[in-house]
């Protein structure tokens, strides 16, 4: 998925790691286009900036930091309009996940249909739709987000 | 000095470069000292010029990128200085005005009173400088014209003066006009 997304225009990985996309950012890390942030805010904030510069970028992240996120969301991306993929790593799917992931996870679709960031969530069959779909998305200069569901326990 | 004088100041001296400007009465008053192309106006999600900065910094690595930060938006979000010290980045001049509160608020303290940023930025692979003179500030900016990033210039100001009017541009249109002059 890494790759795909390197080569249909995705130029720039910005984010705060996840557990549940480990191989996706070992692989951005081996390709050295991964710049991995204190928080959530701070990689949106620099996608921002790389977007003014006109490139393209990818803020990855678990759906907590979305969650701490709202803010600068609705706040810088969505009122400059920067055309912004998300790819968030959905912790609390599973109903046996870690107790703080519960509530986040029961609301994630219900926060971004909210703020009304359209999604798509990533599977096994579908990724490489997903990331045409986001891609898509990004020429129409609007933002997306690409949820990767956390089906397995550490 | 108040920071009305200290941006126009630094605005003046700073030309055509681009500047990511703090939400709050950082760009109000830049807006009204020196509306340019060249100014990224924050409106809302404070704390992130420094972050919006970083970005812009690393894809135009030929131009020198200037922040217009406040000490309080500074404080909410000092774990970009550990990303950008991490870094960096040769062209990157991050200016904080200190007025040690939350002036656009209505002037609620913030921790720099007790908190010394120009040793965290030091610490963090800054180049840092301080002042609290209008002569100091220009005097800083002649010199770190042949100095490579990151540096940053603490400037300590005093409370005070109007603010700068509401910045009129809408966000699209900001963003717009400074890519296409960058």
């Amino acid at each position: 998925m890494f790759d795909l997304l390197l080569r249909i225009g995705i130029e720039n990985f910005i984010g705060v790691p996840d557990s549940t996309m480990k191989h996706f950012i070992s692989q951005g890390l081996k390709k050295k286009k991964i710049l991995i942030t204190t928080r959530e805010e701070e990689a949106i904030g620099v996608a921002a900036g790389i977007s003014l510069s006109k490139q393209n970028a990818l803020v990855f992240m678990q759906n907590a930091g979305f969650a701490n996120s709202i803010s600068t969301i609705t706040s810088l991306i969505q009122l400059y309009e920067f055309p912004i993929i998300f790819l968030i790593g959905w912790r609390g799917y599973l109903k046996d996940d870690a107790p703080e992931h519960y509530k986040i996870g029961r609301i994630q679709p219900k926060l971004l249909k909210a703020i009304g960031i359209d999604s798509k969530t990533v599977t096994d069959s579908n990724w490489k739709e997903c990331c045409k779909w986001a891609m898509k998305k990004v020429n129409n200069s609007t933002p997306c987000a690409l949820i990767i569901k956390r089906e397995f326990h550490d | 000095m108040i920071r009305k004088d200290a941006i126009k100041i630094a605005s003046d001296m700073i030309c055509d470069s681009p500047i990511i400007s703090a939400n709050g009465y950082i760009s109000r008053d830049l807006f009204e000292a020196d509306d340019k192309n060249t100014n990224f106006y924050m409106i809302g999600s404070m704390g992130l010029s420094s972050s919006i900065a970083l970005g812009v910094a690393l894809k135009n690595p030929r131009k020198r990128i200037y922040v217009f930060d406040g000490d309080g938006n500074i404080l909410m979000n000092l774990g970009s200085l550990t990303t950008i010290g991490k870094l960096k980045p040769k062209n990157l001049i991050h200016l904080v005005f200190d007025n040690q509160s939350h002036e656009s608020t209505g002037g609620q303290p913030s921790n720099t009173k007790n908190i010394d940023l120009y040793k965290i930025a030091k610490s963090s692979n800054y180049k840092a400088f301080k002042t609290n003179s209008k002569i100091g500030l220009e005097k800083i900016l002649r010199k770190i014209k042949k100095i490579n990033g990151p540096i940053m210039i603490l400037i300590k100001i005093t409370k005070g003066g109007k603010p700068g009017k509401r910045i009129t541009h809408s966000p699209v249109t900001i963003k717009k006009r400074f890519s296409q002059n960058l």
